[in-house]
Parts: C-alpha cells; sequence; structure tokens
C-alpha cells in the first residue's frame, strides 16, 4: 500500500454527505411540485409532508452549505496566472489526448467556479425559500421569490449532476475522498501540485 | 334554483344597483363561519379594507367625482373571479388543493394545500389570502351550497339584484337585454365566474382593463418548468456523451515526475 495523503477531514467528509443528500431530497421533492407528481408526493406521505421535507432539508442545506465556507471560501477566491491557463485549456476535460493541465492546487480553477456559483445560488435559493415558507401578505415578494428559487433550481440541477459525473467517473480515483478523505501520495501529486508543495510533501 | 346541470354558472354584479348594504359581507360569514375582525378606519366607508383570510368578499367603495356628478360614489362586489383560465390553478403545486367545480368554480381542500401562496403570486385579482394555519382562504362560490342545489349565500342575502347568481349564459344575455353594452370578464382569462355590468369604465371601479395572470408566472410557467426538465436531461446527456466521446482524464506522465 503507498502512502496516502489526507485532503479531507472527517467533518468535511460527513458534511459533504449531509449537503449531498439534502441536496438530492430537495431536487426530487422540487421536481415533485413543479409538476405535480402525485407519485412522488405519495413516496412522501401526502402534500403536507413533503413540504415539510422540502423546507427542513432545505435548511439542513444551506446550514451545511455554510459550513462548507470554512473548508473552502478562501482556496476558491485565490486565483492566479495557472487558473487563466486552466480556463483556456478547459481543464483539460474536452479532448481524448492526454494533455499537461496548468499546476493545480488543493482546488483546481473549476472546482473553485463551482464552489462559488453554488455557495451563491444556495444563499439566493434558500433565501427565496424562506420567503415563501415564511413571509405572508406580500403579493410582489412571493413573485419575486417563486421566480427566483426556480432560476436557481434550474442551475442546481444542471450543476449537481455534472459534479457528481466530474467526481466519480470522469476522474477515477476522486470518489474515495468522498469516503475515505485520502488520496495516494502519487495521484496528488499529479493532480494538486502546488497543494503538495505548500505541505511540503 | 334546482337547476343542476353542468352548465358554467357565474355571479352577475351590477354596481349600479348596489346600495352598499354589506348583506353578502354578512351572509359569507355566516355561511362560511368566520369570525369578524378588527379593522381601522381609514377614512371610507369601506370596510373590511381589502379581502382576509376571514373575508371571502366585500364591497369595494370608490368615490370617483365627475364634472356632473360631483358625489359619484361607486359600490362594487369583489371576490374570487373563478376564471377560466386560472392563473392560480395553473401553477399550484399542490394535487387537489385547487379544484374546478362542475359549476365552474374553483374551490379548495385546506388539507391538501401546502402553503406555497403561488396562488397569490398567480391571481390576476390578488385574491388568494392565506389563514392563520398557512393555507388558502377565498371565495369557493359556495359550491357545498351549490350540491344542495341551493344559491351562494352573498347572492341569496342581496336584497336588491346586484349580485345574481344563475346560469353565466344567461346572466350575460340578460345584462346586454338590459342596455349593459359589454359585460366585463365575459371572455377576459377564457370568461370570468364573475361577471360585471359596468356603466363606467372598470378601472373608476378598481378593475383592470385588461386582467392578466402576472408575466412572472408565465414566464414560470412557459419556460422555467421545461428549463429544468431539459437542464437536467442536458447535464445527464451531456456527461454520458462525454464518458463515451472522450472519456475521464487523462495527465501526462511526464509532468508527473516532474512534480
Amino acid at each position: 500500500m503507498s502512502e496516502m495523503v489526507r485532503k479531507a477531514g472527517n467533518e468535511e467528509i460527513i458534511n459533504h454527505w449531509i449537503m449531498a443528500v439534502s441536496c438530492i431530497l430537495l431536487i426530487i421533492t422540487g421536481y415533485g411540485f413543479l409538476f405535480q407528481l402525485k407519485g412522488v408526493y405519495a413516496l412522501f406521505g401526502g402534500n403536507y409532508a413533503m413540504k415539510v421535507v422540502h423546507n427542513w432539508a432545505g435548511v439542513v442545506f444551506i446550514v451545511s452549505l455554510f459550513a462548507t465556507m470554512f473548508n473552502y471560501l478562501r482556496e476558491a477566491l485565490t486565483y492566479d496566472a495557472d487558473d487563466w491557463a486552466w480556463i483556456k485549456m478547459g481543464g483539460g476535460y474536452l479532448s481524448k489526448s492526454a494533455k499537461k493541465a496548468p499546476p493545480m492546487g488543493k482546488l483546481n480553477t473549476g472546482q473553485k467556479f463551482y464552489y462559488l456559483v453554488i455557495l451563491a445560488a444556495g444563499i439566493v435559493i434558500a433565501a427565496s425559500g424562506f420567503s415563501i415558507w415564511q413571509v405572508q401578505g406580500n403579493r410582489a415578494l412571493t413573485q419575486v421569490s417563486h421566480l427566483v428559487h426556480n432560476l436557481a433550481f434550474i442551475l442546481f440541477v444542471v450543476a449537481v449532476p455534472v459534479h457528481a459525473y466530474l467526481g466519480t467517473l470522469a476522474n477515477p480515483g476522486t470518489f474515495r475522498i468522498m469516503v475515505y478523505g485520502t488520496v495516494p501520495i502519487e495521484f496528488a501529486r499529479k493532480k494538486y501540485p502546488k497543494w503538495m508543495k505548500e505541505i511540503g510533501k | 334554483m334546482t337547476n343542476r346541470t353542468n352548465k358554467r354558472k357565474a355571479i352577475l354584479v351590477t354596481p349600479e344597483v348596489c346600495i352598499g348594504c354589506r348583506g353578502c359581507q354578512t351572509a359569507c360569514k355566516a355561511w362560511n363561519q368566520l369570525p369578524g375582525m378588527k379593522t381601522k378606519n381609514t377614512g371610507t366607508m369601506q370596510n373590511p379594507p381589502d379581502l382576509e383570510p376571514v373575508d371571502y368578499n366585500m364591497i369595494r367603495y370608490s368615490e370617483v367625482p365627475s364634472e356632473t356628478n360631483p358625489v359619484r360614489w361607486l359600490f362594487v362586489s369583489r371576490r374570487c373571479m373563478h376564471c377560466d383560465d386560472a392563473g392560480c390553478m395553473r401553477i399550484c403545486p399542490a394535487p387537489g388543493a385547487l379544484f374546478r367545480t362542475k359549476e365552474g368554480a374553483v374551490a379548495f381542500d385546506k388539507d391538501k394545500c401546502i402553503g406555497c401562496k403561488l396562488c397569490v403570486a398567480g391571481c390576476p385579482f390578488d385574491v388568494p389570502r392565506y389563514d392563520k394555519d398557512g393555507k388558502i382562504a377565498k371565495c369557493h362560490l359556495c359550491y357545498d351550497r351549490l350540491a344542495e342545489g341551493m344559491q351562494p349565500a352573498c347572492t341569496k342575502t342581496c336584497p336588491t339584484g346586484a349580485l345574481r347568481f344563475g346560469d353565466r349564459d344567461q346572466l350575460i344575455a340578460q345584462a346586454k337585454q338590459a342596455g349593459y353594452g359589454k359585460i366585463y370578464g365575459e371572455a377576459d382569462l377564457g370568461g370570468l365566474g364573475t361577471i360585471f355590468a359596468f356603466k363606467d369604465a372598470p378601472k373608476l371601479y378598481g378593475y383592470a382593463d385588461k386582467p392578466n395572470i402576472p408575466e412572472s408566472v408565465i414566464f414560470w410557467h412557459n419556460v422555467l418548468k421545461p428549463l429544468a426538465v431539459i437542464g437536467l436531461g442536458g447535464a445527464l446527456a451531456g456527461a454520458l456523451l462525454h464518458y463515451v466521446a472522450i472519456g475521464p482524464h487523462k495527465d501526462d506522465d511526464e509532468e508527473v515526475k516532474k512534480s
């Protein structure tokens, strides 16, 4: 067994699972609301029960999203010339041949962008959701909230499956980070050379 | 009032003969067991100031003096319009929460309402209200009375015929015969279930010339809903296509040795 490097701590792993499960629940119930899917309503035990699941899963999701700020926000706001090079080559995802990717830190440029987009969209969808849930007697606000909630929903249903694909099938060897938090040191040197230099490995 | 055909029913409002007695408001409260409510005097006879969860209908008092009539005071009933193309029904996410009765009314089932307030956002007339339990509350054309062959409480009690209940076609024909050229709600939104024989412009009574379902709701319904499916499908199809056509990420091995 080769030497392992710890990329994610236990609290980070648990938090990511909480976020993933609540997010998937929210998406399923969200589609149930959007298209009056009676089967989905039945799955959650009726109209009111599904609303309760959706609302409280939303609370869990946003709390866990805020918790990620301790893990990723600083990194996601740090950019240099390598990020620009990464963007220009599209992260190497769009070509069949192996391409030399610019050296990346703990998160690559795409991951940093993804994080910021999800953070922003998460805050927007939670705020609008809270308004739909709690505010009564303000018609204009209700209209705007539903519109914004749906726009953010579309962003989520596009971004989240792509994120899941990139974290599993598209990049073999990365999914174990979500389970164990560790990766083999050679793999880490290949993927996150700058971060490895930083921690002296 | 024992007509039980499937023909669409309606309430014809004739403001001209309304005396502003508010008997309709009281009868509605009595039948639907709605409690009274403390309101504030805002310098008008209008009370309550607007529809409330415990006020399914109301008389709007508009003071609109004209050149020939310095004390023109218009009374008009305000309530759910039971639109044929109902914005609330289009977008309600909860199955069975809003339903169409065989008389053409838009009725509701509080047990199935989830309190999302989409009906508030979608109503062209700002009618639906939410009660203290967060459930929809509005006029339901007394569909429980209609089922027993009776007419709604408000029309039953109206002493002047300002509110009249009956077959929609007949009411329109009668109003036209009585000299009202244009009936408000005859064709708007697929035809309203509360129709008005206005003598003056609808605006003077507080009604929009052309009522519409809010554009944000149309956009939500016609654009965002399909996009939510296309978006998810596209993302999944894109991932599959990428996996098949390009395949998983590969790194340059030379790069690895150097770093």
